[in-house]
């Protein structure tokens, strides 16, 4: 009896219109008015995105406060790569104790971004950055090293317009 | 007033299944972009602010600059309408692909059996009483002549709007059994069921106002379910115009009942294999299906024409003829088809909430709805109206 | 131009009995039979339009209502799923042939019998006049009003054993179509 007459007066169907009849005025009258809108969407093209803080984007080389990159050359994110994106050269600087990477080649086209590599670094040198436009004209451009015109380890891609907001750049 | 002559009648019914078509030529595009846009309001989004190519151009950079400072722009409510344009364009230059094992003649009668089926039911809806329009003098043949506010307000205009509205399923049908394709088929038989299954509580649920206003003419119900009752014809039939409404979701396979295109499982039903403006076809079909849902839910429930709403015509008319300034008396107190719009616009607003707050039946549970549920209400419903036909006269 | 309109007018009724007998003509005549439910579908329409010329709206109506409307449907439903292009089944509907040929001589010759009498013998002028009472109701009431009275008014038994036996028919197609519970 109590199913039958639940299913005769439909007061989850008004709930539901009621919810979503308030968004409707919500965002009808404020969609301009207010500071934080109601709207949940972003204006990506226009507007820098706004990524979640776990997101994976594209693998980059972090430096210290004195310019140095932070890099020691343990091999172990070239270790544990699943698909093995990664290639270290490791050389010596004078006045430093650890070793230096030479070499740290990155071949973007084949990484899955599962972010084992971050995981597995003691050292905390390298981030997967916020950036997720990743496209470029050529393919040689997708695999990066230290050095590099275009994009390399250290910065964001300039391809990158609308991606990473201001703080990170 | 001068009788028109045969020839006369017959220029004045063809401006009128002009003004027909005008209406509906505005009304649906309209509707189509409102449904993107009330849909994304629902949800939270914005709906289409922009076409491809929003960073170039004057309005692009002014559009740009504010979307910086945290304001939506408010050219950007508005820019989603050059969409509109795109999905006509787009139906009409669409390649028209016929499929091989096709039956052609059928394949192409289809779409036109859906189409006319919808618009000639507007013939017997009557948007106001009386004289729509007065036509001026210097107008060679028709000068001075009445237009009426119907095309042909026969006295069985509402079985005609039935009528004509059912032969609309062999559009669907025919479309998905000339395909020659299994899922349209499926589309097609279900469209079928649901409909013709569903025709029955709509038009029970149709007959109570029929009862309570004696009449099948459709001004005249019009006319007596909003001003022939000391209230709207809402108050009396609160429970036959939500089971009209449901019916009528059912009768133009919208969402929350839209068996025949539920994309999940039907690939789009009955037109899976349509394309270009055959496809365009139907998919105006079902929009002008919804404006004439719409139309008879405004014109019996919601008090057609009448600004005035819940009876406040007999308190209020009297007051206003006696106090208020002589230009608004008429505005206020007889009916204009401007207020039928309105109401068939709210309704079919209500058809795009509804859509954006229900998610899908389960085919079993649409055909249970209506047999188990509906039918026993409208008979409960019409020995309601039948009582209060009893009691008022 | 009014003249030509005015003829027009009168013959109305011809236009849609032709368009009817043309439907009629490509239901019997057509190879698919797909075809021949949409020509069926066409007859049933104009077979509306001629009750429209005639004066009997409401007639017309429930005829798309009611034919065009409900019954079409169910033979195109049918028709839809029944292929006919085996050539077994297309055997058994050739076999019946004759069978339906004889009968269908005998239901003609029986038909225009009857037409015969009723339009050149001797009740001839009684059965094509309306009877004044109903006609003069007719013109003060309006077609529907009209039959209504006619129907649960003055006619009441009849109409209520008529749909009596509709419900037989209903509850007997029930009956035959309801499976067996294992």
């Amino acid at each position: 009896m109590k199913k039958f007459l639940k299913t005769l007066i439909p007061f989850d169907i008004a709930k539901g219109l009621t919810i979503t009849g308030t968004h409707f005025a919500k965002v009808f009258l404020s969609a301009n008015r207010r500071k934080v809108p109601f709207h949940v969407v972003s204006e990506y093209p226009e507007v820098p995105a706004k990524m979640q803080p776990r997101f994976r984007g594209r693998l980059q080389m972090l430096k210290d406060e004195a310019g140095e990159i932070k890099c020691v050359c343990c091999l172990a994110c070239e270790k544990i790569c699943p698909t093995q994106v990664i290639t270290i050269e490791s050389g010596k600087k004078e006045g430093r104790k650890t070793k230096l990477p030479t070499r740290y080649d990155f071949e973007m086209e084949r990484c899955i971004f599962c972010e084992f590599c971050v995981e597995s670094c003691g050292f905390d040198a390298i981030i997967l950055n916020h950036q997720f436009e990743l496209a470029v004209y050529n393919r040689e451009d997708m695999s990066l090293s230290m050095e590099g015109t275009f994009q390399n380890m250290f910065g964001v891609s300039p391809v990158a317009k609308f991606s990473v907001a201001d703080e990170e750049k | 007033m001068p009788t028109p002559t045969l020839t006369q009648s017959l220029i004045i019914a063809l401006l009128q299944a002009i003004l027909v078509v005008v209406f509906i030529f505005v009304v649906v595009p309209l509707t189509l972009y409102a449904e993107r846009k009330v849909l994304g309001y629902l949800q939270l989004r914005l709906g289409a602010t922009r076409v491809a190519g929003s960073l170039t151009g004057l309005t692009g950079f002014v559009n740009r600059n504010m979307w910086k400072l945290g304001k939506v722009p408010m050219l950007s409510y508005w820019r989603g309408i050059v969409m509109l344009v795109g999905d006509v364009v787009k139906m009409i230059i669409k390649e028209d692909i016929l499929p091989t094992k096709a039956d052609k003649f059928v394949f192409f009668i289809a779409p036109a059996i859906s189409f006319c089926a919808s618009v000639i039911v507007f013939a017997a809806i009557s948007f106001v009483p009386g004289t729509l329009f007065v036509l001026p003098k210097f107008i060679p043949i028709v000068g001075g002549l009445p237009v009426s506010g119907a095309v042909g307000d026969v006295n069985v205009g509402l079985l005609w709007i039935l009528g004509i509205a059912s032969v609309g399923v062999y559009g669907i049908v025919l479309a998905g059994w000339a395909s020659n394709s299994k899922y349209p088929l499926l589309g097609g038989l279900r469209s079928g069921a649901q409909i013709v299954s569903y025709e029955v509580p709509l038009t029970l649920s149709l007959l109570a106002p029929v009862v309570m206003s004696g009449s099948l003419q459709f001004s005249e119900m019009s006319r007596s379910m909003a001003v022939g009752l000391p209230y709207w014809g809402i108050v009396p039939q609160f429970l036959g115009f939500f089971i009209y409404l449901t019916c009528g979701f059912a009768e133009t396979n919208r969402l929350p009942f839209d068996m025949p295109e539920a994309e999940n499982e039907l690939v789009a039903g009955f037109h899976t294999e349509y394309s270009g403006m055959k496809f365009g076809f139907f998919y105006l079909a079902e929009y002008i299906n919804m404006t004439v849902v719409a139309a008879l839910a405004s014109a019996f429930f919601l008090g057609g024409p009448w600004l005035m709403p819940f009876g406040l015509h007999g308190v209020l008319n009297p007051f206003f003829t006696a106090h208020l300034p002589a230009f608004l008396v008429p505005l206020l107190c007889e009916p204009h088809a401007i207020f039928f719009v309105v109401k068939i616009i709210f309704i079919l607003f209500v058809y795009i909430w509804v859509r954006g707050t229900i998610p899908r039946y389960r085919y079993d549970q649409v055909m249970a709805v209506a047999w188990k549920y509906l039918i026993p209400l409208t008979l409960v419903n019409l020995m309601l109206a039948a009582a209060v036909r009893y009691l008022t006269v | 131009m009014e003249q030509l309109l005015i003829k027009i007018g009168q013959n109305l009724f011809l236009v849609f009995g032709l368009m009817a007998l043309g439907g009629a003509a490509t239901m019997v005549l057509a190879k698919n039979a797909v075809h021949s439910v949409i020509g069926f579908l066409f007859a049933m329409l104009s077979m509306a339009g001629c009750y429209l010329t005639i004066g009997a709206e409401f007639m017309g109506v429930a005829q798309l209502l009611v034919y065009a409307g409900g019954i079409v449907v169910l033979f195109l439903f049918v028709v839809m799923l029944v292929e006919l292009s085996k050539s077994r089944e297309k055997g058994l509907f050739q076999r019946q042939t004759p069978f339906a040929l004889v009968l269908v001589v005998a239901g003609a010759v029986a038909f225009v019998g009857v037409f015969w009498r009723t339009i050149f013998g001797s009740s001839a002028a009684e059965a094509l006049t309306l009877s004044p009472n109903l006609m003069a109701q007719g013109e003060k009431l309006g077609n529907a009003q009209m039959l209504s009275r006619g129907l649960f008014a003055e006619y009441l038994l009849p109409f209520e054993i008529l749909s009596v036996i509709l419900l037989v028919a209903l509850v007997g197609a029930v009956v035959l179509a309801k499976t067996e519970r294992v």
